[in-house]
């Protein structure tokens, strides 16, 4: 059920707050075990928040979200509950203090039920890497969710919350959303607060929602977004209304195709699922134009090399010393490599060798500085086509949802499949991922809709445009949540 | 063969800003460990930096003090290594873009050249307790704002050095930036030390020495790399490029890491800080807020005001001094007068009480009333003085201080002569003395004449009576 309709049901003290999170609860006990989508369920807490909510509504005191329940990525830290990145190395931490967007998200009235599975410090594509075991997609339990959101996507397509913060570093919000047959939203960098996500990539790192749809986005985005004084990366152009476009009329509307996201090794069947979602735009009254990305090539190698190199960087902080993990040890150079050998696993190695490397002295030129030099060409390209469109369509994956153990230990192959979603995370750009199609297992195709920055009201109006006009085939586990 | 040293500095002065350079944690020194400490600047996961705009702004003084350009432009960078001082694993510095460039700072009549002045935070402190076998870590000093003031290798002898550490010292203490107490490590300096054969151009193989705390450490460290250097070279050996610490006892450096265990730190662009930028407008402002420098002052008290080099450099040693002597002159222009009396009987006040220049109970104005009554000769000198003590003492104002005590001078003549002449007859061996030629015998006839009319005295005039009388 869409935010706007709980909302209302709870106003009119049709439901209780405390009753629905205990539904949730219930749901989450009964299913989640096959899918693994949360690590930790915070059910006291969750069920605290509810009767707080319900006094809220009870004195007239309540927004959208006030008793709506949500999940959060284990990567977002939250006050009191443990906050694990799905790694060993913080198997036990409890953070000190709220991120931003949980502290935004608490003032709201809004329901935390636990914290949700994903990729190894949301390194990675299939939520395979975490320590705490992979998370199993809700159409096909031998299946992937994607990643690296991949529980927070999974969460929402088995009803085992209303919607979901996620994050998005190259993809990892509107790619388990295409895979688990829901919308993902990837905010405008800087339209998000950061403090308090867990650093992966710094410049390329935004936390982002997933919902059943995207006017539940939207919704959710409203509440989190704005300028944050412990960001200075936050922007306050991010403030407003995102529903306030939707039912415009998309008439004349202008919409990029860019031919190198439908090439080699895209499948045919995300094509034709992406391309018959652009008719429906024709259908609306949009113009579609061929546009052209010729450094997409690049954009993969860029965008490893990148976001390698930051996480590197980001990552060195957990030596042991502090917090998590701590090996036993003589000196501190033995308890570091003890510590950091023991506490993260291989995929997490693998990305800080390879930033290391390339930060090193003698490479930093022909790696970190080349990467930087297609990201500035990303950018100019986004903003040639952007003079001629209003909004860019793609696919959000090259594939559907694979079979566990597929290629998740082919490396550079996951990498590869990264390559429709990482240049929006390059150029900063919204993005919003929305099902448009099925393959022949059944496993839902995503479609994206690229945004100029800080257009976010605009790319979810034309989301729900097609979103409401898409008949969707929900996952038998997603038994109504009344 | 004679060897030339070569020497750069690389100077951490800890800026006084009330909060560290990354968080709101309070920038003080000392108090118990752990306790300025927040998650920003012990590095929790998640957290992330925000510049301190004040700490922008005294990096831009300094480079406003050093005579730098403060560039419009600049942004800051990882320095990534591992160290359990360091809770992030990297330190935030500006390496590609620095606050300022290109800086002079004149010292021993020769122009050192400053090759940058750069933001970057300080690191935290281990506690080693050898009897537990344990090192525990304080984070108090995480985040405290530093400038790294980096000079291009101009140094040639010790002297340049010291005079060049002081100089900064002083120029960051008038512009407020520092308050450069070397011996609470507010004021850090690494040395960079080569030798080469004197008439060659080119430079030897430098070591660097980490961490001097005073000017003396300094200068005992240069000593001993010349002597070691020189030493290797003579035994015709090769100096090796490397780190070394002192040893303020042994009065020796020894080595820390080479050259080939140093670190590579992986510099990259910090992604969580966008660049800086300063307008004009805002480097106007700060730049109007900055205090004549010491320096200038210098110049100025010798060129203008005629003081001695030793006086104006002692003036000028502290702001707080300098900026009462200037408010003095600037109401009464007396240069000489003011100098000396400040010199001499204000230092002696400040140091008998332990006292301070903030602290002192009387104004400028005050000051020059009583410079002018002495140059007016209502005072004299000597009365100028006790008036000067009495001042200090009570705060109350130079006039009714000398009509009190008794101590403006006396114009009565005939008193004058009455005192000249008593003095004469009671030392009649005195003047004889004086006719045959003992000239020296004056200064004792005028003390008993100072001891009957006491301070009010008008020297010059008894000395003209007595001189008359006994001719």
């Amino acid at each position: 059920m869409a935010i706007k309709e709980l909302h209302k049901q709870l106003s009119a003290k049709e439901k209780g707050a405390v009753e629905l999170t205990k539904r949730y609860l219930d749901r989450i006990e009964k299913y989640d075990k096959g899918i693994n989508s949360y690590i930790t369920v915070s059910a006291e807490k969750a069920i605290k928040d509810a009767e707080l909510a319900q006094n809220r509504i009870f004195s007239g005191d309540s927004g959208l979200l006030t008793g709506i329940p949500l999940s959060i990525k284990d990567n977002i830290c939250t006050l009191g509950t443990r906050t694990t990145c799905a790694s060993k190395m913080l198997e036990d931490f409890v953070p000190v203090y709220n991120a931003t967007v949980v502290e935004k998200l608490k003032n709201s009235g809004a329901v935390m039920l636990g914290k949700t599975n994903m990729d190894e410090f949301a390194m990675g594509g299939s939520s395979q890497t975490s320590y705490f075991g992979g998370v199993k997609n809700p159409y096909d339990l031998t299946r992937v969710a994607g990643g690296s959101s991949g529980g927070a996507a999974a969460s929402v397509a088995a009803a085992l919350c209303v919607a979901a913060l996620g994050s998005d570093t190259g993809g990892s919000v509107r790619q388990p959303a295409a895979f688990c047959g829901v919308t993902g939203l990837k905010p405008t960098y800087g339209a998000v607060s950061r403090y308090g996500l867990i650093a992966f990539a710094s410049s390329l790192d935004q936390i982002g929602v997933c919902g059943m749809t995207a006017e539940d986005c939207a919704i959710i985005l409203a509440v989190i977004c704005g300028e944050d004084k412990n960001d200075a990366t936050s922007s306050d152009k991010a403030k407003g209304n995102y529903t306030e476009l939707i039912g415009m009329s998309l008439k004349g509307k202008k919409i990029g195709i860019p031919k190198e996201f439908f090439g080699e090794g895209v499948s045919d069947e995300v094509k034709t699922a992406v391309m018959n979602g652009a008719e429906v735009y024709k259908d609306a009254g949009c113009e579609l134009i061929e546009v052209s990305m010729p450094s997409l090539k690049y954009a993969v190698s860029a965008y490893y090399l990148i976001s390698s190199a930051e996480a590197a960087s980001n990552l060195s902080r957990f030596d042991g010393i502090k917090y998590g993990h701590r090996a036993n040890g003589e000196t501190y150079d033995d308890i570091i490599k003890k510590t950091r050998s023991e506490g993260f696993g291989d995929e997490v190695k693998r990305r800080i060798m390879l930033g290391n490397y390339a930060l090193s002295s003698g490479y930093y030129d022909a790696y970190y500085n080349n990467a930087n030099r297609i990201r500035t060409k990303i950018i100019e390209e986004y903003a040639s086509i952007f003079e001629k469109c209003d909004v860019i369509l793609t696919p959000t994956a090259p594939t559907g949802a694979y079979k566990i153990g597929q290629q998740e230990k082919d490396p550079v192959r996951m990498y590869l499949s990264d390559i429709c979603t990482v240049t929006v995370n390059i150029a900063g750009l919204p993005a919003i991922s929305t099902p448009c199609g099925y393959d022949k297992d059944g496993m839902p195709i995503g479609m994206s809709i690229v945004g100029k920055a800080f257009d976010e009201a605009n790319i979810i109006a034309f989301c729900d445009v097609y979103e409401k006009t898409f008949c969707r085939k929900m996952p038998k586990e997603r038994n109504s949540v009344q | 063969m004679k060897y030339i040293p070569v020497i750069g500095l690389e100077i951490h002065a800890e800026l006084l800003t009330k909060s560290k350079v990354f968080c709101g944690c309070a920038n003080e020194f000392g108090g118990e460990e752990n306790t300025r400490v927040c998650p920003v600047c012990s590095g929790m996961p998640g957290t992330l930096p925000v510049v301190n705009q004040g700490a922008v702004e005294l990096a831009a003084k300094a480079g406003f003090a050093l005579g730098c350009t403060v560039n419009n432009y600049s942004a800051f960078d990882r320095k990534n290594y591992f160290y359990p001082d360091l809770p992030k694993a990297y330190q935030i510095t500006q390496f590609q873009y620095p606050i300022c460039s290109d800086g002079i700072v004149r010292v021993c009549g020769k122009d050192i050249r400053i090759n940058r002045i750069h933001i970057e935070e300080d690191a935290g402190k281990l506690i080693h307790d050898d009897a537990e076998g344990i090192s525990m870590a304080d984070y108090n000093r995480c985040g405290v704002p530093l400038i790294e003031i980096v000079t291009e290798p101009d140094f040639r002898c010790v002297e340049e050095v010291q005079a060049f550490v002081e100089e900064i010292a002083r120029r960051l203490k008038y512009a407020d930036v520092c308050d450069a107490r070397m011996e609470q490590g507010s004021l850090r300096v690494d040395v960079n030390i080569s030798i080469m054969p004197e008439n060659t151009k080119e430079f030897g193989t430098r070591a660097e020495i980490k961490n001097l705390n005073s000017v003396r450490a300094i200068g005992r460290a240069i000593e001993y790399e010349i002597t070691r250097q020189t030493n290797i070279l003579e035994h015709g050996g090769r100096v090796t490029q490397e780190t070394r610490r002192f040893n303020d006892r042994s009065g020796e450096t020894a080595s820390l890491r080479s050259k080939e265990e140093a670190h590579d730190y992986r510099y990259f662009p910090e992604p969580d800080i966008p660049p800086v930028f300063i307008s004009e407008e805002r480097l106007d402002r700060i730049k109007a807020e900055m205090p004549e420098m010491p320096n200038v002052r210098f110049e100025r008290y010798t060129n203008e005001y005629g003081l001695l080099e030793d006086e104006a450099r002692l003036i000028v040693e502290d702001k707080a001094f300098s900026d009462f002597y200037d408010e003095t002159v600037g109401i009464y222009p007396a240069y000489k007068e003011t100098s000396n009396l400040m010199l001499v009987e204000l230092n002696r006040c400040l140091n008998d009480s332990n006292g301070k220049m903030s602290e002192i109970k009387f104004t400028p104005q005050m000051l020059a009333e009583l410079v002018s009554m002495s140059d007016k000769r209502i005072v004299t000198k000597n009365a100028a003085r006790d008036i000067l003590a009495i001042m200090f003492e009570t705060g109350s104002n130079p006039e009714s201080i000398a009509r009190e005590n008794n101590l403006v001078m006396s114009t009565d003549t005939d008193e004058l002569e009455r005192i000249v002449e008593q003095v004469i007859a009671q030392n009649a061996d005195g003047v004889e003395s004086y006719k045959n030629g003992n000239e020296k015998i004056i200064g004792f006839l005028m003390g008993q004449i100072i001891r009957i009319l006491g301070k009010s005295a008008d020297m010059k005039k008894a000395k003209e009576i007595l001189l008359e009388k006994i001719k």
